[in-house]
């Protein structure tokens, strides 16, 4: 798709970029905001995970080590699924590359509302505040911060929650959801009027697929859980009775509205890493990307089924035969079009001539490390079985695999894949792949024996536990440190490609990277495509 | 290439604004508030709550202001394209989307109250509904007095709010003011007329799955009315500056389009909870 | 793997002691069978096309961007594989939740942080009593003062709920939990064939005591069974019909 893009590239210094501030606080820039959605999910990254280290140094033993309140454990806990989803995953996937890459990717020269575009960015940053503030005021009785869960189920949320810690956390919700939501219209808009002249939606780069699809995902999904937790803001607070039986409500509805929210949030976290994969492993096996249309339309149909399948996490609330037996059925539907993708990635290596660079490390890491994960999601889609499995860490192993072995991993591969393309230096590849193989074997060690203590029977959320468990929670912890070594690793490959300063060439990539980012200079003009491209139909792109 | 910036697209390219970091940062302010109003947190001795969420509203009012008076200035100056204004299309058209989502979830709560009062795996909730909808010691307004009232006042306002765009799109100004001005007061008559009920109701705010679902669900509607109303007024006032031509009148559209979703979920309200939920069926009265 | 109880190192599920756990085991350990081949399957392909078609190995790429007849293969075959779970799964689920006549009812009522047992009258019960974390017994955090009793071999039906917040009521060796909702009657039953001590721990989110509130569960002879009544009724708090058993589902 080598197309008339590239000439405006080379000007980057006839731009007429605004002064710092406004640059960076009143921006209408897709790549700025981009910038700093990724600079914002690195930071919460870093407090997610420096919390993930509390629970793992506290499950080292048995017994309590570190927390003399086991509340404060919970809070840990929630703080940790919270930031890792809302405010690491989420910016970093869909506000950061998502914003970066989905114009270029199109040919447009911005989004379709640049200026709504940074109020999205900055709800994501008042919904974090807003999350901060809640660790630090009473939540449970004597103890300060919200120990819900990251699923607020009441009324431990309602009743076992009287101090204004959890309204905090609900009002981060609501404006992180608010900023999201603004965030998928445009999104949506962008993707469906602002494709260059000849790209039709069926030559459109599967990245912005990927982005359109999560987009109706949040913009179907997030008004559910916005009532959701405005329902539990009003019980808290106001004296309705929803979740409250004695009131004549039910607590298995909040639970029926969060996951008609949550199950689709899930995808909303993959979809997007599959589009950065598909582009990652077609750019390196110097081959166009196997059953394109297959892939697109795979994702379409993992978001359409994503939204019937949501009481598969309830299996052990007591549901009906009927409604459970329904529940099993969709669930393991969604396995068929992952299917699809997973084989066509492999398809797209095959015959290919690949190239070992460090982001294709962390893509074909993803394919194997995503499989594993999927695969023990089809485990606990069976109800009979997941009612010994629910609530149990052979969960918590099930979506750490798919969500830090597999949407983590795909953040760091388009972190490699792109940071030439966003910076114009170059990381490394000795640091990016010393970073895969410490996180590889770092990830496994933390999180496969999971697998084995959610079967011995070890619940979740727990801050203490009896002994038997300890061998491997020992073991996880150990696979913990060096995951924290790899992210070291990663930092000071960032820090040295900016100090060796090599320039990234515009594409750095070869042959194999034929999206529109490449055809731009490294980093792109401050604006892009004043004069759109044109696609040319290109034969073997699809 | 001497004139770098050479924009050769009809794409709207803006200059940055401080409207995004001021009207986030009130919200966040509100919510703040609001924490500490709802909780009666105290700074020292000061109740520092109302204050700090009416700061925060005001910001976002402010902001809201600035931002559409923004908006309302670019349109003027010809930077709304005919992409453009595509664009805006789309745009609100995704958010009338999710609004009728947000009240998905509200329907949801009622209707997993009102379809399962005699569940016996409910055991409580049995013993407080007496497993009928309305719940034993309910009294539910009769859907066919003020609630039918109201449903005809909105499903007219739908028909003066056409009667103005079609005066509009005829360069009919006097029309446009007239249908604009009948929709504005049916649609204040509406508010009014709710205000009313809900004053009369026979069942408070707290305390029961009826009140709750009923006062959250209609209440928001009435939210969205009164939003809807402003809309339209600012519409009315945008009318008398002269702003809409028939080929370019997209705020007046949007208000519109709003309008009728609001007329459109109330027609859902009223028979949901009004006249399904009311027990006429079941012969209640 | 431990019986009644988790064991260090262990890998697999703690022994199951009802007939439908052990049937879903079998199954869930076919399920982990396929999902091992599947990911070695999935691994090898990534091998194979690692050395195989790597840059030095395979220096021209090919152009293939389509196979009919493999895209038709990689979807039809998971989907005969899905249909051979879901028939097994069905069948499993429907067992587990079926209603058989019981021999023995109790409720069991998720306090937080403790579990409370009621036996009703017209069982030979009639009492009700309070099972709290025991810290000196073995194995820690396992033990609880109050055992819950059952007879072995007689179908044993728990009506769960809960008096503040969501609990859950786990008993891994019965392969099964059931979550204790507040104004909900949720029930389940089993059918334990072996005498002994059975733990499990309550596994909903709580609050503070979370993992401080086990259940333990003794199954023992018709004769035991029926000299524990005969005592508790001396030693537990007496219920009269007031408490609520519904005939629930
Ligand atoms: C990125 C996030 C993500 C993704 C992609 C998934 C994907 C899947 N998840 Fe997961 N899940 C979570 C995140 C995710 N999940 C989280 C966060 C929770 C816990 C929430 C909480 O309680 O806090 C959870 C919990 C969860 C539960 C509830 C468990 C419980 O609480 O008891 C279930 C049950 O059905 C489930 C199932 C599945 C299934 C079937 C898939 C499928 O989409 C997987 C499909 C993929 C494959 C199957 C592999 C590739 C396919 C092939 C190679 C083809 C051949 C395969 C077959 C024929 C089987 N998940
Ligand atoms: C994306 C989601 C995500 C990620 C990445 C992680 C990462 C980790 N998680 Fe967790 N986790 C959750 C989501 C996630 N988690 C959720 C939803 C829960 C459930 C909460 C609940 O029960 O309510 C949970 C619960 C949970 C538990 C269970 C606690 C309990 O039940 O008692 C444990 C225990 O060990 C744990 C550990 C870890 C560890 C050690 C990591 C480590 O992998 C962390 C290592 C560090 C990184 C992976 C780097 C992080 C990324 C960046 C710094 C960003 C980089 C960004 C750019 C470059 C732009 N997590
Ligand atoms: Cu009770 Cu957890
Ligand atoms: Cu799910």
């Amino acid at each position: 798709m080598a197309t008339a893009a590239a000439q405006a590239g080379h000007h980057a210094h006839d731009d007429h970029k605004p002064s710092f501030f406004a640059r960076w606080f009143l921006s209408t820039n897709h790549k700025d905001i981009g910038t700093l959605y990724l600079l914002f999910a690195f930071c919460a990254g870093i407090i997610g995970a420096f919390l993930s280290f509390g629970i793992r140094m506290e499950m080292e033993e048995p017994g309590l080590q570190y927390f003399s309140n086991p509340a404060t454990y919970n809070v840990f806990v929630t703080g940790h699924g919270l930031i890792m989803v809302f405010f690491m995953v989420m910016p970093a996937l869909i506000g950061g590359f998502g914003n970066w890459f989905v114009p270029l990717m199109i040919g447009a020269p911005d989004m379709a509302f640049p200026r709504m575009n940074n109020i999205s960015f900055w709800l994501t940053v008042a919904g974090f505040c807003s999350l901060l503030c809640s660790l630090f005021v009473e939540g449970a009785p004597g103890a300060s911060g919200a120990g819900t869960g990251w699923t607020v189920y009441p009324p431990l949320s309602t009743v076992g929650h009287p101090g204004p810690a959890v309204d905090f956390a609900i009002f981060a919700l609501h404006l992180s959801g608010a900023g999201s939501i603004l965030g998928a219209i445009n999104f949506i808009t962008t993707i469906l009027n602002m494709r260059a002249p000849g790209m039709t939606l069926h030559k459109m780069p599967l990245f912005a697929w990927a982005e359109l699809v999560t987009a109706f995902l949040l913009l179907l999904s997030l008004p559910v859980l916005a009532g959701a937790i405005t329902m539990l803001l009003t019980d808290r607070n106001f004296g309705t009775t929803f979740f409250d039986p004695a009131g004549g409500g039910d607590p298995i509805l909040y639970q029926h509205l969060f996951w008609f929210f949550g199950h689709p949030e899930v995808y909303i976290m993959i979809l997007p890493a599959f589009g950065i994969v598909s582009h990652i492993i077609a750019t390196f096996s110097r081959k166009p990307v196997f059953g394109y249309l297959a892939m697109a339309y795979a994702m379409v149909a993992i978001g359409v089924v994503g939204f019937v399948v949501w009481a598969h996490h309830m299996y052990t609330v007591g549901l009906s035969l009927q409604t459970q037996s329904y529940f099993v059925f969709a669930t393991m539907v969604i396995a068929v079009p992952t299917g699809v993708k997973i084989f066509s990635w492999i398809a797209t290596m095959w015959g290919g001539s690949i190239r070992f660079t460090a982001a294709m490390h962390w893509a074909v890491g993803f394919i194997f490390l995503f499989t594993v994960g999927g695969v023990t999601g089809v485990v606990l889609a069976n109800s009979a079985v997941d009612k010994y499995l629910h609530d149990t860490y052979y969960v918590v192993a099930h979506f750490h695999y798919v969500l830090s072995l597999g949407a983590v991993f795909i953040i760091f591969a388009g972190v490699y894949y792109w940071f030439p393309k966003m910076t114009g230096y170059v990381i490394p590849e000795w640091a990016g792949k010393l970073h895969f193989w410490l996180a590889f074997i770092g990830a496994n060690v933390l999180f496969f024996p999971m697998h084995f203590l959610g079967l011995a029977g070890m619940p979740r959320r727990y801050a203490d536990y009896p002994d038997a468990f300890a061998p491997w929670h020992r073991v996880a912890t150990w696979g913990g440190h060096i995951f924290a070594l790899g992210m070291i690793v990663f930092v000071i490959g960032v820090i040295l490609a900016f100090r060796s300063k090599v320039r990234a060439a515009d594409n750095p990539w070869g042959e194999g990277a034929t999206t529109l980012e490449w055809t731009l200079s490294s980093p792109p003009p401050f604006h892009q495509f004043e004069t759109l491209p044109r696609i040319v139909d290109e034969p073997g792109y699809h | 290439m001497a004139e770098a910036h050479a924009k050769n697209h009809d794409f709207h390219i803006l200059s940055p604004s401080p409207w995004p970091l001021i009207g986030a940062f009130s919200g966040f302010l509100m919510a703040f508030g609001a924490v500490f109003w709802m909780k009666s947190l105290q700074i020292g001795t000061l109740l520092p709550g109302p204050y700090i969420f009416g700061a925060g509203t005001i910001g976002v009012l402010y902001t809201m202001f600035s931002w559409w008076k923004d908006v309302v200035h670019e349109a003027n100056s010809g930077d709304h394209t005919r992409v453009v204004q595509l664009h805006h299309r789309y745009g609100m058209m995704m958010f009338i989307a999710s609004e009728v989502m947000f009240f998905v979830a509200w329907f949801w709560a009622y209707f997993e109250a009102a379809l399962y009062t005699a569940d016996p795996i409910q055991a409580t909730r049995v013993d407080f509904t007496g497993g009928v909808w309305p719940p034993k010691g309910i009294e539910a307004f009769d859907p066919w007095h003020l609630p039918l009232l109201n449903t005809l006042i909105l499903l007219t306002s739908g028909t003066t709010i056409t009667w103005a765009h079609h005066a509009l799109l005829n360069g009919d100004r006097k029309g446009l003011k007239y249908g604009l001005w009948l929709t504005i007061i049916l649609g204040v008559l509406f508010t009014a007329c709710q205000a009313y009920e809900y004053h009369h109701a026979a069942f408070g705010f707290s305390g029961s799955i009826y009140s709750s679902t009923f006062f959250m669900a209609t209440g928001f509607h009435g939210a969205h009315v009164i939003i809807g109303t402003i809309f339209l007024a600012v519409c009315l006032l945008r009318t008398y500056a002269g702003q809409f031509t028939p080929r370019q009148h997209l705020g007046f559209e949007f208000a519109a389009w709003y309008w009728h979703f609001v007329d459109v979920v109330w027609l859902f309200l009223f028979a949901a909870i009004y006249v399904w939920g009311s027990g006429v069926g079941h012969g209640a009265h | 793997a431990g019986i009644g109880q988790p064991e260090p190192w262990q890998m697999d599920r703690q022994v199951p002691v009802t007939e439908n756990a052990r049937d879903i085991l079998s199954f869930e350990v076919g399920l982990h069978w396929l999902s091992v081949a599947i990911s070695v399957f999935v691994l090898g392909l990534i091998i194979y096309c690692i050395y195989r078609f790597s840059e030095k190995a395979n220096p021209t790429p090919s152009k293939t961007t389509h196979n009919t007849l493999i895209e038709v293969a990689w979807t039809i075959v998971p989907v005969l594989i899905l249909v051979a779970v879901a028939i097994p799964s069905f069948r499993l689920l429907r067992t587990q939740l079926s209603d058989p006549k019981a021999d023995v009812l109790v409720k069991v009522i998720g306090h937080a942080w403790y579990w409370s047992y009621e036996y009703p009258a017209d069982q030979g019960g009639g009492f009700a009593f309070d099972a709290n974390l025991d810290e000196d017994k073995q194995p820690r955090l396992l033990g609880t003062d109050n055992d819950m009793v059952v007879p072995v071999n007689k179908i044993v039906k728990i009506q769960v709920t809960a008096a503040d917040v969501l609990h859950s009521w786990a008993m891994p060796s019965f392969g099964f939990k059931i979550d204790a909702v507040p104004g909900r009657l949720n029930q389940f039953w089993f059918k334990a064939d072996r005498e002994g001590t059975y733990h499990g721990q309550c596994s909903e989110l709580c609050g503070q005591r979370h993992a401080y509130m086990p259940i333990t569960v003794r199954v023992v002879s018709d004769e035991a069974y029926a000299q524990w009544l005969t005592e508790a009724k001396t030693k537990y708090a007496r219920i009269d019909d007031g408490s609520k058993f519904a005939e629930a589902r």
